[in-house]
């Protein structure tokens, strides 16, 4: 008697967010390559990861608008497990992004972003997922952000970052030590 | 607005039998691990229908990953054919369309039970370990908060204190399997209880692994290219077991992790832990196809 | 080529389950209603640890499992796993119970009375042995009060609060769709409370009793006395999207307050409700819940140990995985044994070999 019957074929929801997740999982695994997403831009991230358990900070309003309908809270930044940024200016807020605590790193934010890929700062990466080291060329990011999440992150606490360029995205978490070059 | 719009339609069971909610909070705790490799991350820990102890930790990473294109192996002590983790191979299956194998080769996805394959895992593998306790604290220190405080502080006197009296009394460190590793030089974690063979597998490996505890409710990760040193002391180096020079009894292969079979007369054979490496070595010695990998041990060594 | 201690793998495991299958025969719907109707306090028990709300479900859940009680509370866990959260209920205050029982050890009478309702207390404990010669077993007819008690009762910690006996601890205002929900997070220490009580709804009946009985037998600091117990049916009230408030059903719930006096002078309060009528779970798990504050860590009354050892489907599930195979990790340890009889004195320590 197997009650397992059917034949199980995911919807479209189910195949976007499975393929949107596997593309972060690489791109955290594997700091600074660039993984494939099914869909451009941040809505597909935040459909694959948010719901009603989260807390999100947005300030694109008409994405923040998008993420209310998955069910996540929208709430002031220091209160976000997620926060969709601009890292291009107004980087003095970003002091306020939850790091989590020694006790709990879990609770440290993970971060989404728009950047250029292939032009502007060039980054040196080291940590886990990278062999030796990995170089990395970054746009659209504020030059005092990398200086900033440095002091800001003490391993294990910190935020986690995926940056999205089209169809694209990069992560880094807070394992990754990135040098200026 | 009506009820209708909050729900869809029904469904007998959602793809992968887990639901969306229960997938995305899955994702994000498993994004955290990689984050910060070897830290036990809690998560809620759906029920599923199996006994919680039977690999339901483990379950629950790979029914997140699942999709239909996905090719699953499930050992249990490194065999196939075990009957748990048949079991779980064909839940698997059943619920995601994902195609079985017995070839580590093959597989996309490889859940396990106290052992990692023989031949070297790559760059788009996952291994998802079953995990009984995720505490490698929980020999000195059974409460979870106070165990979590010591993480926090990474205060790992204790455990050191205990291989050092092993030590002393033993005259070498006792501990069998899940023997405690550094991750990342930061956090130390249970490697769940692989033997000590199977540890060095982990360190800087090309292959992604979760580790997950569906009753405690902890997953961690050890992403690619990730330190994972054994708690070891300079003049004390790590040993891993005493199988190098053993040889299967079945498939002539030797140089790898055995089962020890207990004989009548006294004695013992010895026959290979991973069954589908032996299988491959006796059809390729009967002149039939059979790929078989490199393999993380060569001459029964671990090349440094 | 078989490798593996218990042999024949899929073929052999399907076999085993059609063994246990076929003891239990042919399940329709007729048995299923049998079970409903003939079992409700065994119906109650399996929903309060399921923390999951219908009958039918849970006497399907204990056909299927032959009645074996944590293969039913694991069925419906798992099926609670599949199913959406359409919304979240309203929190229902004491008051607002449909009570059928309602008593206190605490005082002779009480605000709004005793009401002794349903129960086998002061029953004598007889086998109807008659039954199995023939003779079926027709219980007597109950005969109505003259005026019955009134559905809704106070709350006795009310007027105890109101009296200055009981401390009234802060009540963080928390919205209703905020309420912590153990069965979406991971339970972490120090719990939030809703956390624990969530826990306490849940948790094995027998392993509650057997860790709130060695409090009561003076393994916890305090004594309990049963303050208030209640079985009562509670109204799930539910929003419309609309915005109308409206009764979905009413579920079977019983609570237990203990009390007992507290260092600071004033009566403290223990407190355990789950779904059903299940009188013994709730009294332990008030019993415990009254002497968590303070416990040395590892004692049966510290809330880690108690919440983390009573949960049905992780310890049932725990103590019947070491069936499993474990002899990879077994052969670990012989060549640790091994290696330690043939290894040098410790004075030699410097010279054992990688």
């Amino acid at each position: 008697m197997s009650l397992l019957t059917t034949i199980p074929v995911p919807d479209a929801f189910e195949a976007r967010t499975n393929a949107t997740f596997e593309a972060l999982m690489w791109a955290l695994s594997r700091p600074g390559t660039v993984q494939d997403l099914p869909a451009p831009g941040r809505t597909g991230i935040a459909e694959a990861l948010l719901d009603r358990e989260c807390r999100v900070f947005c300030d694109d309003p008409a994405l923040a608008d998008r993420i209310a309908t998955f069910g996540a809270a929208l709430v002031p930044l220091p209160l976000a497990d997620h926060c969709f940024l601009t890292l291009d200016a107004g980087l003095d807020r970003l002091a306020q992004v939850a790091v989590g605590s020694a006790l709990y790193p879990d609770t440290g934010a993970t971060i989404v972003a728009e950047a250029g890929f292939g032009t502007g700062q060039r980054l040196r990466l080291t940590g886990p997922g990278i062999e030796t080291f990995a170089d990395l060329v970054l746009g659209g990011i504020a030059p005092g952000f990398w200086a900033l999440r440095a002091a800001l992150c003490h391993y294990p606490t910190g935020f986690d970052l995926f940056l999205i360029c089209g169809a694209q995205v990069i992560g880094l978490p807070r394992s990754t030590t990135i040098e200026v070059l | 607005m009506t009820i209708a719009t909050l729900t869809k339609p029904w469904e007998a069971m959602s793809y992968g039998f887990l639901d969306a909610s229960a997938k995305r909070e899955l994702r994000r705790k498993m994004l955290k691990a990689i984050a910060v490799p070897g830290c036990q991350m809690p998560y809620a820990s759906r029920e599923v229908p199996m006994a919680r102890g039977w690999g339901t930790g483990g379950l629950q990473v790979t029914l997140t990953l699942l999709r239909p294109s996905s090719v699953v192996k499930v050992i249990d002590q490194g065999a196939d054919d075990s009957v748990n983790a048949a079991s779980i191979r064909s839940f698997l299956s059943k619920v995601s369309g994902a195609r079985e194998t017995w070839d580590t080769l093959e597989a996309t996805i490889i859940q396990s039970r106290h052992r990692i394959p023989e031949e070297r895992l790559r760059a788009d593998q996952v291994l998802v370990l079953q995990v009984p306790n995720p505490e490698p604290l929980r020999p000195v220190e059974p409460n979870m908060s106070v165990a979590r405080q010591m993480h926090a502080d990474a205060d790992y006197g204790r455990l050191w204190l205990i291989l050092y009296e092993q030590i002393v009394r033993s005259g070498r460190v006792m501990q069998g399997a899940a023997y405690p590793s550094l991750v990342n030089g930061r956090h130390v974690m249970t490697p769940s209880p692989i033997p000590r063979w199977d540890v060095p597998k982990l360190h800087m490996a090309q292959h992604l692994t979760f580790l997950s505890a569906g009753r405690e409710k902890r997953l961690y990760a050890v992403p690619p290219f990730t330190r994972v040193e054994p708690l070891v002391f300079s003049d004390v180096p790590f040993q891993v077991e005493d199988h190098a020079a053993l040889t299967c009894h079945r498939s002539g292969l030797t140089g790898y992790f055995m089962n020890e079979i207990p004989q009548g007369g006294g004695g013992s054979q010895f026959e290979l832990s991973d069954s589908n490496l032996g299988i491959k070595a006796i059809r390729q010695a009967e002149g039939a196809e059979a790929r078989v990998g490199s393999t993380w041990y060569e001459n029964g060594k671990m090349p440094q | 080529m078989a490798y593996v201690a218990t042999r024949g793998g899929e073929r052999a495991i399907d076999q085993s389950e059609r063994l246990y299958r076929a003891e239990l025969g042919r399940i329709d719907a007729a048995r299923v209603a049998e079970i409903r109707h003939a079992l409700p306090m065994l119906i109650d028990r399996v929903m309060g640890e399921a923390s999951l709300y219908e009958p039918d479900l849970a006497a399907l859940a204990l056909a299927q499992a032959g009645g074996d009680l944590y293969e039913a509370v694991l069925l419906l866990r798992a099926w609670r796993t599949t199913q959406p959260r359409l919304t979240i209920a309203e929190p229902v205050l004491q008051e607002q119970l449909f009570t059928l029982r309602r008593i206190s050890a605490a005082f002779k009478d009480i605000p709004g009375g005793q009401i002794l309702g349903p129960s086998l207390d002061y029953a004598h404990r007889l086998l109807a042995t008659g039954v199995l010669q023939g003779r079926p077993y027709v219980p007597a007819p109950v005969e109505p009060a003259a005026t019955p008690a009134p559905a809704r009762q106070p709350s006795l910690a009310a007027w105890q609060k109101a009296q200055g006996l009981v401390a009234d601890p802060a009540r963080a205002d928390v919205a209703p769709d905020d309420i912590p929900d153990l069965t979406r997070e991971p339970l972490l220490f120090p719990a939030a409370r809703a956390h624990t009580l969530q826990s306490l709804a849940r948790a094995d009946t027998g392993g509650m009793l057997a860790l709130g009985y060695s409090a009561m037998r003076g393994y916890g600091n305090a004594h309990p006395t049963v303050n208030e117990l209640r079985l009562a049916e509670a109204d799930v009230r539910v929003r419309h999207p609309r915005g109308t408030v409206f009764s979905a059903g009413r579920v079977k719930v019983s609570q237990a307050e203990v009390t007992s006096k507290g260092k600071s002078g004033l009566l403290e309060l223990g407190f355990c409700a789950t779904l059903g009528w299940n009188e013994v779970k709730v009294i332990s798990g008030a019993t415990l819940d009254l002497n968590a504050p303070g416990a040395a860590k590892g004692s049966p009354v510290e809330e880690e140990f108690f919440l983390y050892h009573t949960e049905p489907v992780e310890a049932s599930g725990f103590c019947i995985h070491f069936k499993l195979p474990h002899y990879v990790t077994f052969q670990s340890s012989l060549d640790a044994l091994r290696g330690a009889k043939a290894a040098p004195a410790p004075h030699e320590l410097e010279k054992v070999p990688a």
